[in-house]
C-alpha cells in the first residue's frame, strides 16, 4: 500500500471525499477525529498493516502526515515485496 | 462435609480453552472433580491447558468453530470416545474495538458465526443422543456489552445480546429434555483478550473504565466461579437466565 492509498483510508475513516486530505493538515482540527476516531485509526492500522499501535504513538502526532508516518516502515516493506 | 459445588464423575466440555475464561474455568472444574475436553483451534496451546488441570480424563480436542455445520457430527463422535457430556461451556468467542465506521460485514460475519451460530451448533450438538446427559448443563458466554449501550462495540454488542435472547429460547425448548440454559455476562477482565481492549484506550480512558468497575476490574477465575456455580447442582433450578458478574458495571 502506498503514501496515498493510507490517504485515502484517512479520508474514508474521517467521512470525507476521497483526495481531501494531503496530509498537512492539523489532526485537532479535523472533524471526526475524535477518541472513536483513535480506535479506529489504530483498528485500520492493525488490519490492513499488522501493526499494532498504542495510544500515546498517535498523541504524539500533530499532522496527517505524522500519523501515517507511523506506518511507514510497513508501507515502504510491501512495496518492495 | 458436602461441597455442592462438586462435579466429580461430570464430563464437561469446554471451547475456547486455550487462554483466558475458558483456560481458568477448565481449571477451576478440574479441581471440583470434573473430566474437562477441552476446545480450541492451537493443539500446543490446549496442551497447555491440559497441564494445569488436577485429576484425570481430560483431554485436549482441537476443532475450528467456525465450521459450525460440522459441530454435531464432530461432538458425537468425540463423545464416542470419551462419554456422554454433562456440561458444556461455550467460551470461544472474539472481541475487537471496532467503531461502526470502520465496521464491516466480514468482522460482522466472524463475529456472529464464533459467537452466536458456533452456540447454537453446539447446543444442537449436546441434544443428540448419547453426546449430552439429561440433566446437563449449557453455558454460553455473553457480556455487559450484551446489557449496556458502549461506543465502539456495536457488533460485539449485537452478538453477546443474541446469546442473551439465544439462551432464553433454547431454555424453554430443552427443558423438556431436562437440560438447562443459562449464560454468564461479565464485565472487563483481564484476560489476553481483555488486555488487548485496554491497550487499545488512552490511559484516562482505561482508568475511567476500571472506575466503572466498582469492584475493579475482575480476573478470570471471577467468571470461572459463576460457571461452576450454574454447572453444578447449586444452579439445578436455574434455566433462561443471565448471571452478571462486572464487579458492579450495570448497577450505574
Amino acid at each position: 500500500m502506498e503514501r496515498n492509498d493510507c490517504l485515502l483510508l484517512f479520508d474514508e475513516l474521517l467521512e470525507l471525499d476521497p483526495g481531501t486530505l494531503k496530509g498537512s493538515e492539523v489532526l485537532d482540527s479535523l472533524d471526526g477525529w475524535d477518541s472513536l476516531g483513535v480506535i479506529s485509526f489504530m483498528a485500520l492500522a492493525d488490519e490492513n498493516f499488522g501493526i499494532n499501535l498504542q495510544p500515546r504513538q498517535i498523541a504524539g502526532c500533530t499532522t496527517v502526515a505524522e500519523l501515517i508516518g507511523l506506518l511507514d516502515g510497513r508501507i515502504r516493506q510491501q512495496a518492495h515485496a | 462435609m458436602t461441597n455442592p459445588l462438586d462435579l466429580a464423575g461430570r464430563t464437561v466440555l469446554v471451547t475456547g480453552a486455550s487462554s483466558g475464561i475458558g483456560r481458568e474455568t477448565a481449571c477451576l472444574i478440574s479441581q471440583l472433580g470434573a473430566h474437562v475436553i477441552l476446545v480450541g483451534r492451537n493443539l500446543e496451546r490446549l496442551a497447555e491447558t491440559l497441564r494445569l488441570l488436577e485429576g484425570d480424563g481430560h483431554r485436549a480436542e482441537p476443532f475450528d468453530l467456525s465450521s459450525t455445520d460440522e459441530i454435531p457430527r464432530w461432538l458425537k463422535s468425540v463423545s464416542a470416545s470419551c462419554g456422554i457430556f454433562n456440561g458444556l461451556v461455550h467460551c470461544a468467542g472474539l472481541h475487537k474495538l471496532r467503531p461502526l465506521r470502520v465496521l464491516n460485514s466480514q468482522m460482522i460475519e466472524d463475529l456472529m458465526r464464533i459467537d452466536v451460530q458456533a452456540a447454537i451448533g453446539l447446543a444442537k450438538a449436546f441434544c443428540q443422543k448419547s453426546v449430552g446427559a439429561p440433566g446437563g448443563s449449557l453455558i454460553f458466554l455473553s457480556s455487559v456489552a450484551g446489557l449496556t449501550g458502549q461506543a465502539g462495540v456495536a457488533a460485539y454488542s449485537a452478538s453477546k445480546g443474541a446469546i442473551i435472547a439465544l439462551t432464553r429460547s433454547l431454555a424453554v425448548e430443552l427443558a423438556g429434555e431436562r437440560i438447562r440454559v443459562n449464560c454468564v455476562a461479565p464485565g472487563v477482565v483481564t484476560t489476553e483478550m481483555g488486555r488487548g481492549l485496554i491497550g487499545m484506550l488512552t490511559p484516562e480512558q482505561a482508568a475511567a473504565l476500571e472506575a466503572t468497575h466498582l469492584l475493579g476490574l475482575g480476573c478470570a477465575r471471577d467468571v470461572a466461579y459463576a460457571i461452576a456455580f450454574l454447572l453444578a447442582d447449586t444452579a439445578r433450578w436455574i434455566t433462561g437466565t443471565v448471571l452478571v458478574v462486572d464487579g458492579g458495571y450495570t448497577a450505574h
